[in-house]
């Protein structure tokens, strides 16, 4: 049977050395510059003409832009639109990223949790330094809830900072098996196919799991939507939490 | 069971005209309720079907942001429990404190979900009016 987690092999594609580090350029590197790459060409290329009256490609791209935006200015405010770029560059990233990998052949860049867990962990940063930086130890009204009396504020406030703690993780998994999940579901049922055209008359039902995985296939696709979306969603909804403290 | 013809008409199985003019009324006056309630199940149905397929998404993330928090929690204790020597007693508060947190998550995230729904007239989570009253 075809390996299922074969595609997810990292491969070193150019071998580096920095001071003991392995730090290799891998094929998950190169998706990764690919990503970056792609989504940067097709803005600049698709707002070449910046015209008034928006082309098919521009669009696409100002859907894309409004579609973020709104995202931000309804769960943080206007003030929020600060952190426009930088919710805008992690939902292209997962986006292109996710969509490379339903290339056949493809690597999902997402489907490592290394990646989501930075992505994650990149939030979470900016949302303490902003939290921070913005409110001063105000930030720390997070984790008091208002109308709590005091005596069982030591126990609210210690549940709030394990629920604040654990954002990162369930952030970071979601995305990642996600990934992981569908495309695994992808290639056991196209191996499927495979081993049943090897098996004699049994290949009459090979057109079965053929349909199953082109049925598959479109799922991948609005999932990979999805969960860039739910991805950003989230980051702006934490963001959120870093401008205003108080409420939740 | 017993035999229809004991009571009514003069012929065993037979209806009276009445009766079955009678009969044929019930017949397409349910017939027309029945249309009635499919059509609205129906819209409802379609409405609600793309709404249901996100509702699989926030499914799978209520419970990542349950498993997150009590994990978490562990991790805390268990490290706790390392540095300070007191295994298991830190490790089991947390676990417990952990757990406490997943369902505070979840219930933040349902209450945003709901919320979201809300906005997009989708129905999940929301009490429905019976069809036959409806």
């Amino acid at each position: 049977m075809p390996d299922p987690i074969h595609q997810f092999d990292l491969h070193r594609i150019l071998p580096l050395n920095l001071g003991g580090w392995d730090v290799s350029f891998t094929n998950s590197a190169a998706f990764m510059l690919a990503t970056v790459l792609l989504s940067t060409a097709f803005l600049v290329y698709a707002m070449r003409s910046r015209g008034l009256v928006p082309g098919r490609l521009q669009s696409v791209a100002e859907i894309t832009h409004d579609f973020i935006a709104d995202m931000v200015r309804e769960s943080m405010g206007k003030e929020g639109m600060k952190f426009f770029p930088f919710v805008f560059a992690i939902f292209m990233f997962i986006f292109v990223g996710n969509m490379l990998g339903m290339i056949p052949g493809g690597f999902t860049v997402t489907s490592h949790i290394i990646v989501t867990a930075a992505l994650a962990a990149l939030v979470f940063v900016m949302v303490l330094v902003v939290g921070f930086a913005k409110n001063g130890l105000h930030f720390l009204k997070l984790f008091v809830p208002p109308g709590v009396p005091w005596y069982v504020l030591p126990l609210v406030s210690l549940i709030e900072v394990i629920s604040f703690l654990s954002r990162p993780v369930s952030h970071s998994v979601r995305l990642f098996a996600n990934m992981l999940a569908g495309h695994i579901t992808l290639k056991v049922f196209g191996g499927f196919v495979v081993m049943l055209l090897g098996a004699g008359s049994f290949a009459v039902l090979a057109p079965l799991p053929l349909l199953m995985a082109i049925a598959i296939t479109a799922l991948e696709v609005l999932v990979a939507f999805l969960q860039a979306y739910v991805f950003t969603v989230l980051t702006c909804m934490y963001l959120n939490d870093a401008l205003h403290p108080e409420g939740h | 069971m017993s035999d229809p013809s004991d009571k009514h008409g003069p012929a065993s199985g037979e209806l009276s005209p009445q009766e079955r003019a009678q009969f044929e009324a019930r017949i397409s006056e349910l017939g027309e309720r029945l249309g009635k309630v499919r059509s609205h199940r129906k819209a409802d149905m379609d409405a609600d079907a793309e709404m249901r397929g996100r509702g699989m998404a926030y499914g799978m993330r209520m419970a990542a942001e349950l498993v997150a928090a009590v994990i978490v929690g562990g991790v805390i204790g268990w490290s706790l429990d390392w540095v300070l020597g007191s295994r298991p007693w830190l490790f089991l508060l947390f676990f417990l404190l952990g757990f406490a947190a997943g369902v505070l998550n979840v219930m933040r995230a349902y209450e945003r979900m709901q919320r979201e729904f809300a906005a997009r007239g989708g129905k999940i989570g929301q009490s429905l009016p019976d069809d036959e009253r409806g």
